[in-house]
């Protein structure tokens, strides 16, 4: 697949505030994204995502590496290659509130050069698609943080670039709101064929988007690798049983022999068994500790872990450890 | 195309938060108004009655000078605050056209739209005392187009220095004052004053609205010395805005305010 943009050995530092010392923002990253492809960058505050966004914009020069924006170098020519990039910056600082919804637009466009008649027919179709039409003429400061955030969306579109650049997209939303944008962003990808970099700390945002994520911690790349991967491999075999009755002590000295770090919690009827397998098979372990009393079985749920959990283990080292197991 | 697209885009903005911010306008128009009324009335009541017309008429050129270099070389370094501080800087410096291409068209609609309230502001300074100067635009044009240019310079330069370190304010309300010394020192005094940036214009906007000159009778000198600062100004001010503005990008100082 064609990669439209290349970051290679990427390092930024900055100098503390009247000190000497230096902050290692960005330490030797590389990655490639794809053409048409939804990259996540995630990590926790501080790691280093918006100062790679922002070297990617053009809008901090790192002090060491490469970026490559369709095969522009972005430190040698950062104008041609600003031409394939567009950004939705953090916060509702990218748009001018003393102007329309309509006007923003066409001001953008104008600030790249491209003249009112050359967009009016896209200024129709992405008020439409962005369900801002009937409010085109409403000045920026009474929107609402939502509808601030769908026109930003829709400014970076009107580029015409190829890559649009989104830190922290659905950052102070409500939730109707930020789904309305998540369908958006999938809707780009689909009807445009755009490639889109999202930096965000929404994980359902990453899981229910994104192909890809690249986790950054302390300005280093700790994990890329495609989503459902990741799930799988920090995938567990989890149980929670809950018994129709309480288990005999012979029951619970076997289940503490096999397995040994089980959770069991008996209430007057019923009571609740919480199990971890190593292997599939081991259920059957189970099975025959509960057949000695004929322990009524009332329910058995499987627990799934989610991309939180996933990327809350990854950040604290622990992907390691599941490459380890897996293999 | 590009640039006379950038060009339109700006200038509609400005004019579009002009009129947004009318009663803003409006007061600071009334602001310069009753300050020239004020001065008018000083020149009458304490000048020297024998040179009364001739102080008025270097007043109303002085000071129109000086409110339309206030107003070009302070908005850009305002504007830099204001974008820094609403956060749009950043959405300017990624546009591919360039930071300094969209400063120079903003630059170029402040100064068109400011030379509007000026000639407002002239032709009611000049009705309030009674004095009509030589308004021969055919010479006044290409005079003021190299003086702008040199304004324009400067502009650069606060806009530079406003990107890197914002809070400027204070430092443009002392540009005031420097900017009055300039425009109301006449050549006369020390001709060395030409050299620096618009003080030879304005000499040569005095000679024809008040000497009533005709542009041939204007020396070829000072046209070389206008052209030369016109030049020598913007090139500079373009050089110190380009440097500053990697600086800024270099120690990601562009979103701070």
């Amino acid at each position: 697949m064609e990669s439209i943009i290349e970051v290679q050995n990427l390092r930024k530092t900055y100098r503390k505030r009247r000190s000497k010392e230096y902050v290692h923002a960005v330490s030797d990253i590389s990655f490639k994204v794809n053409r048409g492809e939804i990259l996540g960058l995630l990590g926790p505050n501080g790691a280093g995502k918006t100062t790679t966004i922002k070297m990617i914009c053009g809008l901090l020069i790192p002090d060491s590496g490469m970026i490559r924006i369709n095969g522009i170098d972005n430190k040698e020519k950062r104008l041609k290659a600003l031409r394939h990039i567009s950004a939705v910056l953090e916060g509702n600082r990218n748009l001018y509130w003393r102007l329309t919804v309509r006007e923003n637009l066409e001001y953008f466009a104008g600030n790249r050069g491209m003249s009112r008649k050359d967009v009016i027919d896209q200024v129709e179709d992405l008020l439409l698609k962005f369900n801002l039409k009937g409010k085109e003429n409403e000045l920026v400061n009474r929107l609402s943080r939502g509808m601030q955030q769908k026109l930003a969306i829709a400014v970076a579109m009107l580029a015409e670039s190829d890559v649009i650049l989104l830190d922290e997209p659905t950052l102070g939303l409500d939730v109707e709101t930020g789904y309305e944008v998540r369908e958006i962003l999938k809707a780009i990808v689909r009807d445009y064929n755009r490639t889109i970099i999202i930096s965000s700390h929404d994980m359902d945002v990453i899981q229910d988007i994104c192909e890809r994520t690249v986790i950054i911690n302390q300005g280093k790349i700790v994990t890329d690798d495609r989503v459902e991967n990741l799930l799988k491999l920090f995938e567990i075999r989890a149980y929670t049983i809950t018994l129709g009755d309480i288990l005999n002590s012979q029951q619970q000295q076997l289940l503490l022999q096999k397995f040994p770090q089980h959770d069991y919690q008996q209430d007057t009827y019923q009571s609740i068994l919480n199990i971890e397998l190593a292997k599939s098979e081991g259920i059957y372990d189970l099975f025959d500790v509960l057949k000695l009393n004929n322990t009524p079985v009332e329910a058995i749920d499987r627990r799934t872990i989610n991309f939180e959990q996933i990327f809350m283990k990854i950040v604290k080292g622990e992907k390691q450890d599941a490459l380890a197991q897996s293999s | 195309m590009r640039w006379l697209n950038l060009l339109k885009a700006n200038t509609k903005k400005e004019y579009i938060e002009l009129k947004r911010y009318l009663p803003n306008t409006i007061a600071m128009l009334l602001t310069f108004y009753i300050i020239f009324v004020g001065m008018f009335a000083g020149i009458q009541l304490i000048g020297d009655p024998s040179t009364q017309d001739s102080n008025i008429q270097y007043a109303i050129v002085n000071y129109i000078f000086w409110f339309l270099s206030f107003m070009v070389i302070n908005s850009i370094g305002y504007e830099i605050i204001n974008e820094a501080m609403k956060g749009t800087l950043e959405q300017l410096s990624m546009s591919p056209m360039g930071m300094w291409r969209i400063m120079t068209v903003r630059l170029i609609s402040t100064t068109f739209i400011n030379l509007v309230i000026v000639i407002v502001l002239l032709y009611l300074s000049m009705a309030t005392a009674g004095q009509w100067l030589n308004i021969d635009v055919i010479t006044i044009a290409p005079i003021l187009l190299l003086t702008v240019i040199s304004m324009f310079g400067v502009g650069f330069i606060i806009a530079g220095i406003s990107i890197i370190l914002k809070q400027v304010q204070a430092f443009l309300q002392i540009l005031q004052f420097i900017l009055m010394a300039l425009t109301f020192i006449p050549l006369s005094v020390s001709p060395v004053l030409a050299f620096l940036p618009f003080v030879q214009g304005i000499d040569m906007v005095r000679e024809v609205m008040i000497h009533g000159a005709a542009f041939n009778q204007l020396q070829v000198g000072d046209f070389m010395i206008l052209g030369f600062n016109a030049l020598f100004y913007f090139a500079i001010g373009i050089g110190v805005f380009l440097y500053c503005e990697r600086v800024a990008m270099k120690k990601g100082l562009m979103a701070h305010y």
